[in-house]
């Protein structure tokens, strides 16, 4: 066997060639597959410059020849192989390292800021550009998670708005709803409390600053405390993390080895799905709806959380080498996902090649304990060394397009 | 007796053949008949007296001349025969023949040419002698050429003659009549007829009683006449008849010649060789064709010719099967394999069995005499192991026959009785234990290190919650540490190399017991929840002092100041260094070890809310290792070097009194049902005791090669762990029922490394977070490692 037919195919019009089976050499790696695309596109238009390709067959990223790719996904050769083809996914390069006191322990950014939690009991806001723009101090305690609510009109004076009192236990973990009108605590203390984000009528003076809906400072603020508008209790152990699937859902992961997906407005628990390890962190993917976890063990895990036969594990990413500390789904591609891991590496994944990472990404010196995305091309990681280390990376635009 | 017969005839003959002779010499040629006439009188006299046979003899020579001198010559030869018998019996027969020499002149002389010359010169002697003694009638000459000569004279046609006679036909027509009594012929002159139908004289028997009693007398040859009743005639028997009657008569083989005592010839040699050979003459048949064979070939060949015999038809190739077991039930109790009893397998030989073993199977001097002197049962070989140069040179085996049958008796006396053997498959006797991965979950790797101490960790104990872990070191300090991401939240310096912590087991009280040199601290980490914390601190803070102050063994002190910021809450100043302490399950009882082997002062329990102390022991039991509360009931352990005792805190009594079979406790952990408890040892055992089960260990673990310096239970899951010198960690299932009838299983399932090995020394304490199956560890090498 040294030809196979095979047929070209693209969901990108920009890079669409003709639909005519070819035959090419079975040994033919991925280089050799991109240059004949290439090939191809320059005879159909001129003005086309090179692009590297990545190459999909049933699904699954092409690694290895093409040969031994389909002996061991079992393909029959006698056919016509269909091929996919995307833009392949370039490097992340890394862009900024912003230092900070301590390890931090989250971050979250967005299309302007990048806000982290650090364990000098602060959280900071970034510019995108590595700029230290502000200093959120309040906490008497290491911050353990950070989440958005409102950004717009940032201003330079920061007041703490609420103390959100009720967990009896350290809180590991925050969420906003996507209308960015409640928040969903996750704590010690084996409960899951829901609070409104809508700031009240008395701080109507500060309503326009942003706002950090944490346990704020109750040395001139006690009059702000607020108290849980729900209290979702189930869970057996402790909380560890906390995500709203949309506006009526909100999902826990928790030390118990149980991912639980509640009812935000009756409190019910809805879906149970059970692991075997406790997770750290869970990351849900609008676009492919699945979910993401890291737990303590090697693995990345997929879930569907639509399933209501509890333990489904659609499929493992396993590479690491440490726990799996933060799993990020990309917010415009419904293939791809980040996770940091105690092994000091940052981890790039196609869920199409789930043997393999896209990329790893080595520039922490310690424990990986967060990883975040922006929307504009930015990924992001921070750990125990201090550092908090952004890459830009490209090319999701072309694919998000499909 | 066909011999003397034959004699007979024979002399018949011979007579005749002198009555020729005589015949002749009287003229007529066609007279056949007188000479037998005559005989015929003679034997018609010899009728009357049948008894006397010598007279015929007398009567047929009677009619002749030299009769007289021929039975002279007779006795002489007799004589002369007597003297050479011994030499030959030839000779003697000839010289026997001698009375018939007249007639028959050429056979004496071709006889006595065949003779020795010394024979002859006897025969000379002889016939000078018979010229001496004889009447002088007939030979001058002496010797044999007288006598031809005499002959010749006498009878020209002799010789011719005497061929004639020679014929024996002739001799057999003699008797015509055949075998009937001789009495018919009583009466008659003649007995039968001859061809010619004329009748046969019987010999002229005349003689009366006179004649007979003269004969008897006179004629020396009487004794041998014998008279014969077929021809009526008296025959003189000659020397070589009588010597056979004789011989005959005595039971002895009728040939003289016959050798009955010849040479025996050995088959076997009398001389004992090594090869069994024989010296047999080969048959006479082994060189012959065998005629019978030759007979059969013959009559196949001819058959074959004639077709009889038709070829062998081929054999068929194909071959062919045979079901034999088609009708057997298969389910039949004596069904052939059933029953099918092995013949008793036969011992291999071996090297002393060899034409040439190795020396060291030879038997020295001392073992062969032994050997021999041994009953053959008691002999552990049967036989004698032997070097032989080469396999040519071994003799038969001696014993052969004698194995074969004691062979033989083996398996016919075998036992057909089946005896149902158990096969225990070595495999089975080991304690089915399950497979580790069925007992999952337990620790498998190394997840996090926590780094910070920088000497070795003497002691860690977590939280309540699992959140949070204390760690006291020998660098004077103790450090708080998370659980999940390994990060170090709080370092507290203290006085002293640390020995023990201990973390308040109530979630609601946040307490940490830190012992140091001689001191017990009561820490408050701050740490969790704000309202747990001040509670704590309400708790310690709302004691009041009672009315009248007692003495107690040590002094509670309050901290204040920047060391109440730092944490520290109570300082339990000890009369001795503080080696461990460990709460009550309940959170406020507290008890602090000083090991010291001269005082009942070993075991302090403290009561933090009353701050009481008192000493439960006035003895001292020996040197206290380790102490520990009852989970669920008032039981106190406490583990000296050898044993562990059991108090009963409200009783204030012994329980029991537990038996480590160890030589040095080191540590001790009591499983969360209170039941079961394991003890670690300097000398690599680790003890688990089942307390409702006996007061010796259950089950002994000897899988550290080096001492244990650490024992932990987990709460929830039936895991233990222990922690040694080598470094090593190992976790073992540690299931206990609540059937009371079934013992705990224990299975090792995990060694888990990972501590490096400083001054000789590995892990120092273990112990299990509280709702993961996850363990930690403090080692020598200032690190505490979680395993996962």
């Amino acid at each position: 066997m040294s030809q196979l037919q095979t047929r070209f195919f693209t969901e990108n019009k920009k890079y669409s060639v003709d639909d005519v089976p070819f035959s090419i050499p079975a040994a033919s790696e991925v280089q050799d597959l991109s240059s004949v695309i290439n090939k191809l596109l320059e005879a159909k238009n001129g003005s086309h410059s090179q692009v590297e390709f990545d190459f999909l067959v049933r699904g699954q990223f092409l690694r290895t020849s093409l040969a031994s790719h389909m002996e061991a996904e079992s393909i029959s050769t006698e056919d016509v192989v269909e091929i996919e083809y995307v833009e392949r996914f370039t490097a992340p390069q890394p862009e900024e390292c912003m230092m900070h006191d301590d390890w931090i322990s989250s971050v979250e950014a967005d299309s302007e800021w990048i806000l982290t939690g650090s364990y000098d009991k602060t959280a900071r806001i970034w510019s995108l550009e590595g700029k230290a723009v502000m200093t959120v101090a309040g906490h008497t305690d290491v911050v353990k998670d950070v989440a958005w609510v409102k950004r717009e009109n940032l201003l330079n004076k920061l007041k703490a708005r609420h103390c959100c009192r009720g967990h009896a236990g350290s809180v590991d973990t925050i969420a906003t709803n996507p209308t960015r009108t409640k928040f969903c605590s996750g704590s010690w203390d084996k409960m899951l409390k829901i609070w409104s984000a809508v700031a009240t009528e008395e701080d109507e003076e500060l309503e326009e600053q942003p706002n950090r809906p944490r346990k704020k400072q109750k040395t001139e603020q006690l009059g702000l405390t607020r108290t849980p508008l729900m209290t979702l209790s189930g869970h057996n152990e402790a909380v560890s993390s906390v995500l709203w699937l949309d506006g009526e859902e909100v999902c826990s992961a928790s030390w118990d080895h149980t991912i639980r997906v509640w009812d935000a407005e009756t409190g019910e628990l809805k879906t149970t799905l059970t692991g075997s390890k406790v997770f750290n962190q869970l990351s849900y993917s609008p676009l492919c709806q699945r979910l993401a976890s890291g737990s303590t063990d090697r693995h990345v895990r997929l879930w569907d959380p639509r399933s209501k036969d509890g333990s489904l594990v659609l499929l493992s990413l396993t590479s690491h080498n440490g726990w799996v500390t933060a799993v990020k789904w990309a917010p415009s591609h419904e293939h791809q996902l980040v996770s940091g891991s105690l092994d000091n590496v940052v981890k790039l994944w196609d869920v199409r090649s789930c043997k393999a990472p896209l990329y790893d990404v080595s520039a922490h010196e310690d424990k990986v304990l967060c990883v975040d995305w922006t929307d504009s091309g930015l990924l992001l990681s921070g750990g125990a060394d201090n550092k908090l280390y952004t890459y830009r990376y490209t090319a999701c635009e072309s694919d998000a397009g499909a | 007796m066909p011999t003397v017969n034959l004699e007979i005839q024979k002399k018949g003959t011979m007579s005749k053949a002198k009555e020729k002779s005589a015949k002749k010499r009287v003229a007529e040629e066609d007279d056949d008949q007188f000479p037998i006439f005559d005989k015929d009188i003679a034997e018609k006299e010899n009728l009357e007296d049948e008894d006397d046979l010598s007279d015929s003899d007398e009567s047929v020579f009677s009619g002749l001349e030299d009769s007289g001198s021929d039975s002279e010559e007779d006795g002489e030869g007799d004589e002369d025969g007597d003297d050479e018998d011994e030499d030959c019996a030839i000779i003697s027969d000839e010289i026997l023949k001698n009375d018939t020499v007249a007639e028959t002149s050429a056979k004496p002389t071709a006889t006595v040419k065949n003779t020795s010359k010394h024979q002859d010169e006897k025969l000379e002697s002889a016939g000078k002698k018979n010229i001496k003694k004889g009447k002088g009638i007939v030979m001058e000459d002496g010797g044999e050429k007288g006598l031809t000569t005499t002959f010749q004279g006498l009878t020209t046609t002799l010789p011719a003659d005497e061929y004639d006679q020679d014929t024996s036909d002739e001799e057999d027509v003699r008797n015509t009549v055949g075998n009937i009594p001789m009495e018919w012929y009583q009466d008659y002159p003649h007995i039968g007829y001859d061809l010619d139908g004329k009748k046969i004289f019987k010999p002229i028997r005349n003689k009366d009683e006179l004649d007979e009693f003269l004969d008897k007398m006179e004629n020396p040859d009487y004794w041998r006449t014998v008279h014969d009743k077929t021809t009526a005639s008296d025959i003189r028997l000659s020397d070589e008849q009588v010597d056979l009657v004789h011989r005959l008569q005595k039971g002895q083989f009728g040939d003289a010649s016959f050798n009955e005592y010849e040479p025996s010839v050995d088959f076997f040699t009398n001389e004992v060789m090594i090869h069994p050979v024989t010296n047999r003459p080969q048959d006479k048949r082994s060189f012959i064709p065998s005629l019978i064979e030759k007979q059969k070939v013959s009559k196949m060949v001819h058959a074959i010719k004639m077709g009889w015999i038709k070829p062998r038809k081929p054999k068929e190739t194909t071959p062919q099967y045979y079901d034999l077991w088609a009708k057997e039930d298969p389910n039949a109790i004596l069904g052939r394999h059933k029953m099918h009893v092995p013949a008793p397998k036969m011992r291999l030989p071996g090297h002393e069995e060899s034409y040439n073993p190795p020396p060291e199977y030879l038997l020295t001097e001392e073992e062969r005499l032994a050997w021999e002197q041994q009953d053959p049962e008691d002999r552990k070989l049967p036989f004698l192991p032997q070097k032989h140069s080469c396999l040519r040179a071994v003799p038969a085996f001696s014993r052969f026959i004698h194995e074969r049958f004691e062979r033989c008796l083996d398996l016919y006396l075998c036992p057909r009785q089946r005896k149902m053997r158990v096969n225990v498959n070595p495999e089975d006797l080991i304690p089915k234990l399950p497979k580790p991965k069925d007992l999952q979950p337990f620790p498998t790797t190394m997840s996090l290190v926590y780094r910070g101490h920088t000497s070795l960790v003497r002691s860690i104990s977590a939280s309540p919650t699992g959140q949070w872990l204390v760690s006291g070191s020998d660098d004077c300090t103790v450090r708080f540490w998370e659980v999940n991401t390994g990060r170090c939240l709080k370092t507290l310096e203290v006085g002293g190399a640390v020995k023990g912590v201990a973390w308040n087991p109530n979630p609601a009280v946040c307490l940490v017991a830190v012992c140091f040199e001689s001191t017990v601290l009561l820490l408050n980490p701050a740490l969790g929840d704000r309202l747990v914390v001040g509670a704590t601190d309400q708790l310690i803070t709302s004691y009041e002092p009672p009315e009248e102050d007692k003495e107690q063994a040590v002094t509670w002190a309050l901290s204040e100041g920047p060391e109440h910021d730092k944490g520290h809450r109570l300082t339990l100043t000890h009369p001795k260094g503080v080696k461990q302490v460990v709460w009550h399950g309940k959170g406020d009882y507290l008890s602090s070890v000083m090991p010291d082997n001269t005082s009942n002062l070993q075991v302090l329990i403290h009561q933090v809310s009353k701050r009481r102390t008192q000493n439960p022991f006035r003895k001292n039991k020996g040197l206290v290792q380790c102490v520990s509360f009852h989970p669920l009931r008032p039981y106190f352990f406490v583990a000296t070097q050898r044993c562990v005792r059991v108090y009963n805190l409200i009783k204030q009594e012994l329980t029991k009194k537990l038996t480590a079979n160890c030589k040095w406790i080191s540590s001790m952990a009591i499983h969360p049902g209170g039941d079961n408890l394991i003890c670690g040892s300097y000398d690599c055992r680790l003890a688990w005791f089942d307390l409702d089960l006996s007061t010796k260990p259950y089950k002994m673990l000897r899988h550290h090669k080096k001492a244990l310096r650490g024992v932990a239970y987990h709460k929830h899951y039936p895991l233990f762990a222990s922690g040694a010198d080598d470094g090593s960690v190992i976790v073992c299932h540690g299931m206990v029922y609540n059937d009371l009838l079934q013992n705990p299983l224990i299975v090792p399932v995990k060694v888990l490394r990972g501590h490096q090995i400083t001054h000789d020394l590995g892990v120092l304490d273990v112990t299990f977070h509280p709702t993961q199956p996850w363990v930690f560890s403090s080692g020598a090498d200032a690190t505490i490692r979680l395993f996962t």
